[in-house]
């Protein structure tokens, strides 16, 4: 069974070249099943493959290989192969504590195109920087608000670990309200931390040890 | 204008949106969904728009 994505091109080629059919023999409309033809092929088909190949997109857009296409977001995707357990992203990544291909999305799910119109226009902004502007250096960059505990709550409230530890219990409300951050009150503070990558250790899957 | 050659310009601008549309999904860069939803879908829609105008035209 060919995937969603070689079945897409299919009907995108089948879509132009019926319009082009229409374009070379505009006769073809003369007759009633000429213009019904004509309605699938300007209507019907173009409008198909403009709502699936959308949907693509923003799937597509999901994927850590995705998000690490832009040179600056590079030393992020590098700082998931750091071989040091204190480093939060990391720890989940390489135990598969979130979905590997689509790890940035996971924990930054109101990030950019995902969130609500704020978040979109920002995301164009960074894509406007990105190819014309003049990007930060990956260590600067910043998020634009403070982190969400829901991102982390998502997975671990109710988790037998995470309830059964006394600190987790005592500042739960806190948690969830946000009162208190689960990556810079202290407690988890270590996330990609890209400004010190030259000092630590990175796993390779392939070899399953790590390296400098 | 005459209806086969409405049909003609909708076709093309058609025929270029899903043309850009294939390329776009072919290319896995960030500057690839701009170029889908701004050029794409301007296209697309330009193209669908002649289309349905050419539909009325012929009413009248």
């Amino acid at each position: 069974m060919p995937s969603p994505a070689v079945l897409l091109y299919f009907l995108l080629i089948i879509s132009a070249l019926l319009v082009a059919v229409f374009v070379l023999r505009p006769s073809i409309t003369g007759n009633r099943e000429g213009k019904m033809l004509a309605f699938i092929a300007f209507l019907i088909l173009p409008t198909l493959c403009f709502v699936w190949g959308g949907t693509e997109h923003v799937e597509r857009s999901k994927e850590t290989k995705f998000c690490i296409t832009c040179h600056i977001m590079e030393p992020y995707g590098r700082s998931l192969y750091v071989d040091d357990p204190a480093y939060v992203p990391a720890q989940h990544f390489q135990n598969h504590r979130i979905p590997t291909d689509v790890a940035c999305f996971t924990c930054h799910t109101d990030y950019a195109l995902y969130g609500d119109i704020r978040a979109k226009l920002r995301g164009l902004h960074h894509i406007y920087v990105q190819y014309l502007g003049t990007p930060p250096s990956p260590e600067k960059i910043k998020l634009y608000t403070p982190y969400n505990n829901r991102e982390c709550l998502h997975c671990h409230m109710g988790a037998r670990s995470f309830m059964s530890n006394d600190v987790h219990k005592a500042i739960l409300s806190q948690l969830t309200s946000n009162q208190l951050s689960c990556t810079s009150s202290g407690c988890h503070d270590t996330i990609h931390n890209v400004g010190s990558q030259s000092n630590v250790k990175f796993w390779n899957p392939d070899q399953g040890g790590s390296h400098e | 204008m005459n209806m086969p050659h409405i049909l003609r310009i909708s076709g093309v601008l058609l025929i270029l949106a899903l043309l850009i549309e294939l390329l776009t999904l072919l290319w896995d860069k960030p500057l690839s969904f701009l170029l889908f939803a701004f050029v794409g879908g301007v296209l697309f829609v330009a193209g669908v728009l002649i289309y349905l105008y050419s539909l009325v035209s012929i009413r009248e």
